[in-house]
């Protein structure tokens, strides 16, 4: 196999911030765990959050840099995983100079 | 609405084998098509990360095939065909993407060498690619039958095919893609 070029770095996100997040984390080399979308059924909710608890544990295990981008839902399950916060990127100054 | 139920890797790379990522962080050719054509992502959980860990050896699916990796597969091949359900019930049209080189993932064809076993150093890999699924999606296929639901419309990513071609791989994604 060729040299592996993974990062080491996983976003956990939000249902609602994955597409609006997903260049910039692509652009940092992030890897992406989605969390589960609103509108299951709590049985669902709560299996989909298992599993992300067991891939975040054993990436932080493995020496992984895990963080998370939350929306605020599932903040009580989330909050037992003690990420810390991704720090969403300010937008990029040139988007802020007028077409002249 | 328009959903696809990828594997975990395309979106996380580092749930690959070690050695096995091909992108920094997500497989951005697949990520980028379906949000051109509009498609919700659904990223299953990734089986062999969740059983062997981020520092397992690379195998094939005679290894993998035992029981009580099967009763692992189905318990996530329940949530995930669980939201499948969720969504048929919308009405929603529905993709699956798996991963073609896989054991688990693989959903056209999936890796095997029966003679694989004892000391982890095969020297070269010797191992084929056959037809089939992997492990985890004939689990899944499995516990939609018994559900009642169709299996979606679905193909594998092949990209650690000797003869990966990517505009081949376009076309036959575009095939299952509405």
């Amino acid at each position: 196999m060729n040299a592996d070029p993974r990062a080491r770095r996983i976003a956990v996100v939000a249902d609602s911030l994955l597409e609006p997040l997903l260049d910039e984390l692509g652009a940092q080399g992030y890897g992406v765990i989605q969390l589960p979308p609103p509108g299951l059924d709590r049985e669902t909710t709560l299996a989909w959050l298992e599993q992300v608890a067991e891939h975040v544990a054993e990436f932080r295990r493995t020496g992984y840099q895990v963080v998370l981008a939350g929306d605020g839902l599932y903040a009580e399950e989330l909050d037992a995983l003690g990420l810390p916060q991704y720090a969403i990127q300010p937008p990029s100054t040139s988007r802020l100079i007028p077409d002249t | 609405m328009k959903v696809a139920f990828i594997a975990h890797c395309l979106l996380n790379q580092n749930a690959k084998v070690e050695g096995g990522a091909k992108r920094p962080g997500m497989w951005e050719p697949v990520i980028d098509l379906l949000r051109e054509r509009g498609y919700t992502i659904r990223q299953m959980p990734c089986p062999e990360l969740a059983f062997g860990g981020a520092r397992r050896f690379w195998g094939v699916r005679e290894q993998f095939d035992t029981a009580l990796y099967r009763a692992h597969c189905r318990r996530l091949a329940t949530l995930v065909a669980a939201v499948i359900e969720q969504h048929a019930s919308a009405g929603d049209d529905i993709v699956l993407i798996g991963v073609d080189s896989s054991p688990t993932m693989g959903v056209d064809f999936t890796p095997s060498a029966p003679h694989w076993a004892g000391k982890p150093d095969i020297g070269e890999d010797d191992s084929t690619l056959v037809r089939g699924d992997g492990i985890f999606i004939e689990e899944l296929k499995a516990e939609l039958e018994e559900r009642g639901l169709p299996v979606p419309r679905s193909t594998g990513i092949r990209h650690w095919f000797a003869d990966y071609d990517p505009d081949e791989e376009l076309r036959r994604l575009e095939t299952i893609l509405r």
